[in-house]
């Protein structure tokens, strides 16, 4: 251990001013324990997401937007990888503990991935306004993390990000250019992904919310949700679409859209496995992990 | 399995500098896992991989008597001053 402190007022002061955290420090266990968990949580949710894109190489329209389609794949699954491994090195749970829970339904993930993508629609809209929201929080935390090694990883996490983003505006745009029946299918996706996506950042954050307090949030959830809205609403309607917000408002005092009331229900029942596609996705992620124990066996009697 | 630490380089004059961490089953696949989850994009031009048992690690404890060595600094300020009095006097 490199460093101590004799209490949670002189570590939270040692944060206050702006100090980096180590894997080797001797980190209160309740700042450990949170920042594990929320890495663990941004791992499965890199991993599951791979997982949804996964879905759709076969299905991909054109080489070119299928060999695209395998990039981000890989990219997600990898960006899994590489923070299992920082979670890991807090020493709470292994790698591949973590993976087990995650096949058994045990811990958590966005609840974006507790949906079903129905078309290939759907799927650009994942990447357009899902993507976008979780590239969002995550600059949030790279900002001002007080976790050195997570905050070094997300630099390059995000820098990947950013290539997905883009290319889920472009495949925004094709389809905006394209036929009647494309245009279709793409609103029906946005009806349906809008307020999941939303929900991503979070219902209100609590007034102690230890995870700002603790600098690895930068931001508060409603200010993060806030500014996606101000600039998502702008953009859907500039490429022809309508966001299906019943009561949306565009104040002209404040100059800012009003997505009206949330309901915060659907994002309550992700958290608990209960979403509308959560069983079958956990289920084939474990059918998979099975089906692929060969593979690691394989690669792990390299050695012997 | 064992832990590799990813050391990346770009051409010129930058030093290397740690990217991350992986778990591989031996030295040939660390290479590759690296490459594959590090270097996607060209993110370095040199690779070095490093089985982390062997890198030999020293702590705050180790390094810090060496914070406190004034002996090995200089300021150079009592010079600083007096090459300041001559040149104001030659300029008067």
């Amino acid at each position: 251990m490199s460093r101590s402190w004799n209490d949670m007022d002189e570590f939270e002061e040692f944060l206050d001013g702006g100090g980096i955290v180590e894997v080797d420090d001797d980190m209160p266990r309740e700042y450990r324990e949170a920042v594990f968990a929320f890495i663990e949580m941004h791992a499965n949710s890199e991993y599951m997401g791979g997982l949804t894109e996964r879905d759709w190489i076969p299905k991909t329209p054109g080489l070119r937007h299928k060999m695209s389609v395998l990039a981000k794949t890989q990219d997600e699954i990898g960006h899994g990888h590489l923070l299992y491994m920082v979670a890991a090195d807090m020493g709470i749970k292994t790698r591949t503990e973590m993976l087990e829970d995650l096949m058994a339904g045990k811990s958590r993930f966005h609840n974006v991935f507790h949906y079903k993508a129905e078309t290939w629609g759907d799927q650009v809209a994942i990447a357009f306004l899902v993507d976008a929201a979780a590239l969002a929080s995550q600059q949030a935390v790279f900002k001002n993390c007080s976790y050195g090694p997570y905050r070094r990883i997300l630099k390059r996490i995000i820098s990947e990000e950013g290539f997905h983003m883009r290319l889920g505006e472009d495949r925004m745009r094709r389809i905006a250019e394209g036929t009647i029946i494309q245009k279709e299918i793409f609103q029906g996706a946005l009806d349906r992904w809008f307020w999941p996506a939303l929900q991503l950042f979070g219902p209100d954050s609590k007034p102690d919310d230890k995870l700002l307090r603790w600098h690895i949030k930068s931001e508060r959830n409603e200010v993060l949700r806030d500014k996606w809205v101000q600039k998502f609403v702008p953009m859907m309607h500039s490429y022809g679409f309508t966001v299906p917000a019943p009561d949306l408002a565009f104040d002209d005092e404040t100059g800012k859209w009003d997505v009206g009331p949330i309901d915060w229900e659907p994002l309550k029942k992700t958290l608990a496995q209960g979403g509308p596609d959560s069983a079958r996705r956990i289920g084939e992620a474990r059918d998979n992990w099975e089906r692929t124990a060969w593979v690691r066996n394989a690669l792990n009697g390299v050695l012997q | 399995m064992a832990t590799y630490e990813v050391f990346l380089k770009k051409d010129g004059r930058d030093e290397y500098r740690h990217a991350g961490a992986l778990d591989a089953a031996n030295d040939e696949l660390a290479m590759v896992m690296a490459r594959e989850a590090y270097i996607r994009r060209a993110e370095g031009s040199r690779v070095w991989v490093v089985n982390r048992e062997h890198v030999l690690e020293g702590g705050d404890d180790f390094i810090s008597p060496n914070a406190d060595k004034p002996h090995r600094h200089h300021d150079g300020a009592e010079v600083a001053a007096r090459r300041k009095r001559t040149r104001e006097a030659g300029e008067s």
